[in-house]
């Protein structure tokens, strides 16, 4: 009899068994049926879609195309936690293997590894960034990093206390690199006494030791702090538990990790970049362009944080204000390094 | 630049330095152990990224640091029994299965992340609690007596290893049973028994340094929120010597170096960060390197156990 009902049971388990993976492929087989003028885009990540900075800044953007498109006009594939770029190149590949138009590889990391993989897929799109070099089917974006950070520069100059303004940095390269002189020119604007203190901590995800870095800055007396990269949240989280610390964002909005104490964000807008690379591709052209992110274009957004709106005086607001018509109409360049 | 040795800056570098040495302790007498009773588990980072995980998720869903402590610990049992079972009783290259069970981990502490949490979300973890009376002795009490409840965990571990290890009958089996197994085996103590034990306490450890980095410095979860910690734990195991004072030395010295580093860097005293980041490595391995000698490991260590053959 007990043999009965077990045998009852695992056949009754194993039809269940049977219909989940029968359901399963249908589900998924059902949308491209519809495939028409369908846009594949592929999206290859360092780290998380969801890390609150680079990352995610990028996926909100693809998703945001996808919406205002159709989601039945744009398929988006995603790979992440691929900081390692031979790890990259062939989930890279594989994408373009499989068809995919347009592939992202979002990090400076990236750029040798596509310039072997682009030549192999002449027909597809690839874009990566932070960069400047292009092939004839490559794309490289480049945020203008250095503007927001010269008005969040100004903004910490003229609200610091300590007359210290510290930034937790990644690793000397790329965005960051830019980023940074950004701030420390807005710093010197905006105030002449106050210092601007940068450190490494040599990783884009150790948020451990980002949020360490930070403990260090605020112990060696900076109240105000800023910095790029995925690890930044690490040191968000460490200044949300002090009082009278303040953060600067950069990428993303990261308000809502420490809701009252981000001041300020720079934001990267990539909607604007990935209909630009669609509308050049459906027009013929594959890559070879250098696709800059600028103030004047409004794919970076400079954004205070409302619930703190009323900590920054008028005449602050003001001076950041002036500062970023005079980006955006050209009269002030912000520098570069030069290297 | 003007007043950089100044006491405060001193008190800075040196009171960061103890709280950075806490994951590598935990994680590095927990390795002592496992190493001392003939295996290397080179999983640790893997553990520490699902105690990270668990300790997390346990102070989260239930708002108590104290539950993600012990969370975490049953996540490290569990992940040392597993590594136990595979390199013990199935006798599998421990080296191999090591990585497996990092990979394993790392792996794992992710996607349980993305399908319960998912996103930057942070918690509130443990606090500091400053020690009555000692915390009031200058630069003493502010170095060493205003930390979390890991960190002072953490310190006592190290001469209670030392007492389990040399003073205690379960010490002198570990060390026979890592240095002469056959013969730890001809006397009655069970091989297996011992190294399953010292599996399930090394990942015990692991796990715990790992949920210090989510409760007790982070106060939130991202993937591979470790950064190679394990693994830098591990060579300190091989630093200390198999000694628990050794590891100590070793992990401060790590610790202090990079405290230091970043002092340095954040006075903007004119020195190139990449020399700076590495400061910690370089100093560690030079102390290795010049203070070579007696060097003398578990002769076991490595050695799958089978009765009947000779070590």
């Amino acid at each position: 009899m007990k043999k009965k009902v077990l045998s009852l049971i695992l056949a009754a388990l194993t039809m269940l068994a049977f219909t989940g993976c029968a359901a399963k492929p249908a589900a998924e087989t059902a949308p491209q049926k519809t495939d028409g003028e369908k846009i594949r885009i592929a999206l290859v990540l360092p780290a998380t879609v969801d890390d609150m900075a680079w990352g995610q800044s990028m996926v909100e953007g693809l998703k945001a195309v996808q919406k205002s498109m159709g989601e039945d006009k744009v398929e988006v594939a995603i790979s992440e936690k691929l900081g390692n770029a031979v790890d990259a190149g062939a989930a890279i590949r594989q994408y373009a293997t499989q068809g995919y138009e347009i592939i992202f590889a979002h990090g400076s990391q990236y750029q040798s590894v596509l310039n072997d993989i682009a030549k192999d897929f002449p027909k597809t799109t690839f874009a990566y960034g932070t960069g400047f070099a292009t092939q004839p089917n490559i794309f490289a974006y480049d945020p203008q990093a250095q503007e927001g950070g010269y008005l969040l520069g100004i903004l910490a100059a003229k609200m610091t206390k300590s007359g210290v303004v510290g930034i937790v940095g990644p690793v000397e390269s790329g965005d960051a690199v830019k980023y940074n002189y950004g701030v420390q020119q807005g710093v010197a604007k905006g105030k002449a006494d106050v210092q601007t203190r940068i450190a490494y901590t040599g990783s884009f995800n150790d948020i451990v030791g980002a949020g360490n870095l930070a403990k260090t800055q605020m112990s060696a007396g900076a109240d105000i702090i800023t910095g790029s990269s995925q690890q930044a949240v690490g040191a968000v989280r460490a200044i949300g538990e002090t009082k009278g610390n303040y953060w600067l964002s950069t990428d993303m909005d990261q308000s809502s990790i420490a809701p009252d104490h981000v001041l300020a964000s720079q934001v990267y807008h990539w909607e604007k970049v990935v209909n630009k690379i669609i509308d050049l591709r459906k027009q013929g052209t594959l890559g070879g362009q250098h696709l800059t992110l600028t103030l004047a274009d409004g794919t970076i957004e400079f954004k205070y944080n409302e619930k703190l709106a009323d900590k920054v005086p008028a005449e602050v607001k003001a001076a950041v204000e002036t500062a970023k018509q005079e980006i955006i109409s050209g009269k002030l360049k912000v520098e570069l390094p030069k290297k | 630049m003007e007043g950089f040795m100044s006491i405060d800056i001193f008190i800075i570098i040196l009171a960061t330095g103890v709280r950075l040495a806490t994951p590598f302790l935990l994680a590095a007498l927990g390795e002592m152990f496992v190493q001392r009773s003939g295996v290397y588990n080179l999983g640790v980072e893997g553990i520490m990224m699902m105690g990270a995980f668990a300790g997390f998720f346990a102070t989260l869903q239930q708002g108590s640091p104290l539950l993600g402590i012990i969370v975490s610990l049953a996540i490290g049992a569990l992940m040392g029994l597993i590594m136990a079972f595979v390199s013990v009783t199935f006798k599998a290259e421990q080296g191999i299965s090591g990585i497996g069970l990092y990979m394993f981990g790392w792996g794992l502490s992710g996607l349980l992340f993305r399908l319960y949490v998912g996103g930057v979300t942070s918690i509130d973890g443990l606090k500091p609690i400053a020690i009555p009376m000692l915390s009031d002795i200058p630069l003493i009490g502010q170095v060493l007596f205003n930390h979390n409840v890991l960190v002072y965990t953490a310190f006592l571990l190290v001469p209670l290893s030392g007492i389990v290890l040399y003073k205690t009958s379960w010490g002198l089996n570990i060390r026979a049973v890592g240095n002469k197994p056959e013969a730890a085996d001809t006397l009655g103590v069970s091989v297996v028994k011992i190294r399953y034990q010292c599996l399930i306490v090394g990942g015990m450890l692991a796990a715990l340094a790992g949920a210090f980095l989510t409760i007790g410095q982070a106060n939130m979860y991202a993937d591979n929120i470790t950064a190679g910690r394990g693994f830098i734990a591990i060579a300190l195991v091989y630093f200390g010597r198999w000694s628990p004072w050794g590891i100590l030395l070793g992990s401060l010295l790590f610790s202090m170096a990079d405290s230091f580093q970043s002092m340095v860097q954040v006075l903007g005293i004119n020195f190139p960060y990449e020399l700076a980041v590495i400061l910690p490595y370089m100093v560690t391995i030079i102390a290795l390197a010049i203070s070579y000698g007696r060097v003398w490991a578990p002769a076991a260590l490595g050695k799958p156990f089978e009765r009947g053959t000779r070590g």
